[in-house]
């Protein structure tokens, strides 16, 4: 597996889009046939459906792994020893996690490609950061949940990390303040969940409390959508609007990646959507899973060149998601642009089970 | 009854401890009746579900249970207070639950689903509609239905009061429900969570005319499509018997393909619930011999063998296993305490009949023809439920 090192080091969206097509598509076809080698559940879905190992295969020919399965099953094609961290999904109750289990060649990549798309959307410097949360005291070297992943995952470009929140979930004023007087003149990140930052940067913070006009130049990256309060979902121009009224944000980036496939993250870019980079790609599918046109909305399915560990390079997962095709966009490079509009809704059955 | 503040009362307010009557009392038969016009008249929607409850409890149906369940003879009175515990995924069930505890002769205390189901608010409005009636007062004493998320307080007091508990649920639900003490007297009715099978003569049905495919066909999508295949009763294992498995199989798929591509709206997830199913199935490799996907709302998976302790997987949204079985006495392979509905289609009834004397098979509680596995009946689960839930007084 050693193409990544060819493109590891370029800027993340160097290739125009003939070459990346021809890139991606060869090296998926190379991990499909890696990964039905080396695990035997993925070797057996693969010969469950007749599935015809070859390496020219377009990508809607790959199949996927519906991502619930992540918790149902530890899929690893590596050897147990080798594991060098393991990622968790961040469920309610610990059988209903997913596990994700890296090597370390897997979780360096990762990083890697990360600080690269990282570095094209906010750029090199390592900034001060505020972290939407608290701090977690019981942090594993080995053993991460997704929202603890993501948070260490963005502190390793920060030059310096302050937590908004006590243990008690209560905002700091006077640590934030404090950050805020270092900082204010010069670039710096925010960062949270979204659900984060609505409850307690819209909802929760009093601005009377907070040195005015100090939020100017902050760069506010949020992701992972609005999960437990998905009724009190805003767009993204309300969101937008509404912090730069109260607090006068301007910069907000949303990210959007899951933990199966940590690394080839998604930002947000200036026009408002989703672009692929270098290491991912993305199709739509409609409920018969056919493949949907842009403009059309459906299951999303992603790619990632970075799962060697694990075969999460094809996953189906529950989100919707719509392609862009706006030629006026010209933000980082060429990659799909895509748009994610929310997490499917759990179904009312009728009949008597699930009680 | 003490007021709990966490109590909605959507009907009455005092169903009584002691208001028990004889079974099948005709109060009970016109009351029913005239639950079942005001039902249908509220019911602006048509929703099929109401109109089956309808149909269930007007007058001429009672009459038929009565006939087939009431002993003149005897002399029985209902055991007392019931407290109904009614799952909160079928918006009817919890009428049903009611309507038997009346027939025997009870009091009731109803808890329904806390998810805000149309049928419920329909039929709490008819009940309520009717027991405005002044002769319906001593019924008024025996009906309340409530509305309570989930309380142990309030559990456990209507459980320390009741003579008997239908307990509609989960095995968590059940045995959770049961950690709650009763009077020592109390009878526990457990409807746990169940599954179901069918059994086909292959050579029967390639014999149908096209007519009557597709009855049959209908019948077997009512049974299935019409709940989502959610219900206890639909069946998820089918089993094909004869010499012309295969293309009796290809023909009832095909004719079934087209009717769920033609009537069938399922919520999306249902994709991706059918999909992982089959992916998990693939990843456990266990079994399967072949598998086609007909579309996103019929999965069929093909089993090798059938054997001992076979494991039966309740399944949803149109995915069903199939096996050949070639010596109907392995069907005692599938059977346990979990199976419940044994839905048939060309054998004879007394063919039936004989074969379930003389096989004591663990499991399967009914036995019904293609298109009747979810008509609730007075027998439901293998229990006889006027004669469980009243008590008989013994004369000599």
């Amino acid at each position: 597996m050693h193409f990544l090192k060819s493109i590891i080091n370029q800027n993340a969206y160097s290739l125009n889009a003939i070459n990346k097509n021809k890139f991606f598509k060869k090296n998926i076809n190379i991990l499909t046939s890696f990964h039905y080698n080396k695990s035997n559940l993925y070797k057996n879905y693969l010969n469950g459906i007749n599935y015809n190992i070859k390496n020219n295969n377009n990508l809607e020919e790959i199949p996927f792994l519906p991502v619930r399965l992540f918790k149902e099953f530890d899929f690893l094609s590596i050897k147990k020893k080798d594991v060098f961290k393991t990622l968790f999904s961040s469920g309610t109750t610990s059988k209903n996690l997913s596990k994700i289990y890296l090597d370390k060649k897997n979780a360096l990549n990762q990083m890697r490609v990360f600080q690269k798309i990282f570095n094209k959307v906010i750029g090199k410097n390592r900034l001060p950061m505020l972290v939407i949360d608290k701090k977690n005291n019981k942090l594993n070297r080995n053993n991460f949940n997704a929202s603890a992943a993501a948070i260490s995952g963005f502190s390793i470009f920060a030059s310096e990390v302050v937590y908004l929140l006590d243990q008690n979930d209560n905002i700091n004023y006077k640590l934030l303040n404090n950050f805020l007087k270092k900082n204010y003149k010069k670039k710096f990140l925010i960062f949270g969940f979204t659900s984060n930052i609505y409850l307690n940067l819209i909802k929760k913070i009093n601005t009377k409390k907070v040195i005015i006009n100090s939020l100017s130049n902050a760069y506010l990256i949020h992701g992972g959508g609005w999960k437990k309060i998905e009724e009190k979902k805003l767009n993204r121009d309300q969101f937008s609007s509404i912090l730069n009224k109260k607090l006068g944000i301007k910069n907000i980036i949303n990210y959007y990646g899951l933990v199966e496939q940590i690394g080839s993250i998604f930002f947000e870019c200036k026009c408002g959507y989703f672009i692929a980079s270098n290491f991912s790609d993305i199709i739509i599918r409609d409920e018969n899973f056919n493949i949907c046109k842009a403009g059309q909305r459906g299951f999303v399915q992603l790619f990632s060149l970075l799962p060697t560990s694990y075969p999460g390079h094809s996953i189906l997962t529950e989100d919707i998601g719509e392609i862009i095709n706006d030629q006026n966009c010209n933000c980082y490079g060429t990659g799909t642009r895509f748009l994610i509009h929310g997490r499917l809704k759990n179904a009312e059955l009728r009949g008597c089970s699930n009680i | 009854m003490k007021d709990y503040k966490e109590i909605n009362y959507l009907v009455g307010k005092k169903a009584k401890l002691d208001a028990f009557i004889s079974p099948f009392n005709n109060k009970i038969v016109t009351f029913l009746d005239d639950l079942s016009k005001s039902i249908n008249s509220f019911n602006k929607k048509k929703l099929p579900d109401l109109k089956a409850l309808s149909f269930f409890c007007r007058k001429n149906n009672i009459l038929i249970l009565k006939n087939k369940h009431f002993d003149p003879n005897a002399i029985r009175f209902g055991l007392g207070l019931l407290f109904h515990i009614t799952p909160s995924n079928i918006p009817t069930n919890f009428a049903y639950s009611l309507i038997f505890g009346l027939i025997a002769g009870n009091s009731n205390i109803v808890k329904v689903p806390s998810k805000k189901f149309d049928e419920i608010e329909i039929i709490c409005k008819s009940l309520n509609n009717v027991l405005k009636k002044r002769k319906y007062k001593q019924i008024k004493n025996m009906i309340t239905i409530i509305r309570y998320t989930d309380n142990d307080q309030v559990t456990k007091k209507l459980s320390s009061l009741c003579d008997g508990r239908l307990i509609w649920g989960g095995d968590n639900t059940i045995n959770n429900i049961k950690k709650f003490d009763t009077k020592a007297k109390n009878i526990d009715i457990p409807f746990s969570d169940r599954y179901s099978i069918s059994l086909i003569n292959s050579e029967k049905f390639l014999r149908l005319s096209e007519y009557k495919v597709l009855n049959l066909i209908r019948s077997f999508y009512n049974d299935t499509y019409a709940v989502d295949q959610n219900a206890c009763s639909s069946p998820h294992l089918i089993l094909w018997k004869g010499k012309l498995n295969l293309k009796a199989k290809k023909k009832f798929w095909l004719y079934l393909n087209n009717l769920v591509k033609k009537k069938y709206n399922p919520p999306l997830i249902s994709s991706v619930d059918n999909y992982s199913r089959l992916v998990k199935d693939m990843i456990k490799n266990q079994n399967i011999y072949s598998y086609k996907r007909f579309n996103k709302s019929l999965y069929v998976v093909t089993l090798k063998k059938l054997y001992p302790n076979f494991f039966l997987k309740k399944t949803k949204w149109g995915f069903f296993y199939e096996c050949n079985i070639q010596n109907l006495k392995n069907i005692n392979y599938v059977t346990n305490r979990s199976l419940q509905t044994f839905t048939y289609f060309g054998f004879s009834k007394k063919f039936i009949k004989y074969f379930f004397k003389v096989n004591n098979f663990n499991g399967i509680d009914r036995v019904v023809p293609f298109g009747q596995a979810l008509n609730i009946s007075l027998i439901w689960d293998g229990y006889d439920l006027t004669r469980m839930l009243s008590r008989e007084i013994e004369i000599r």
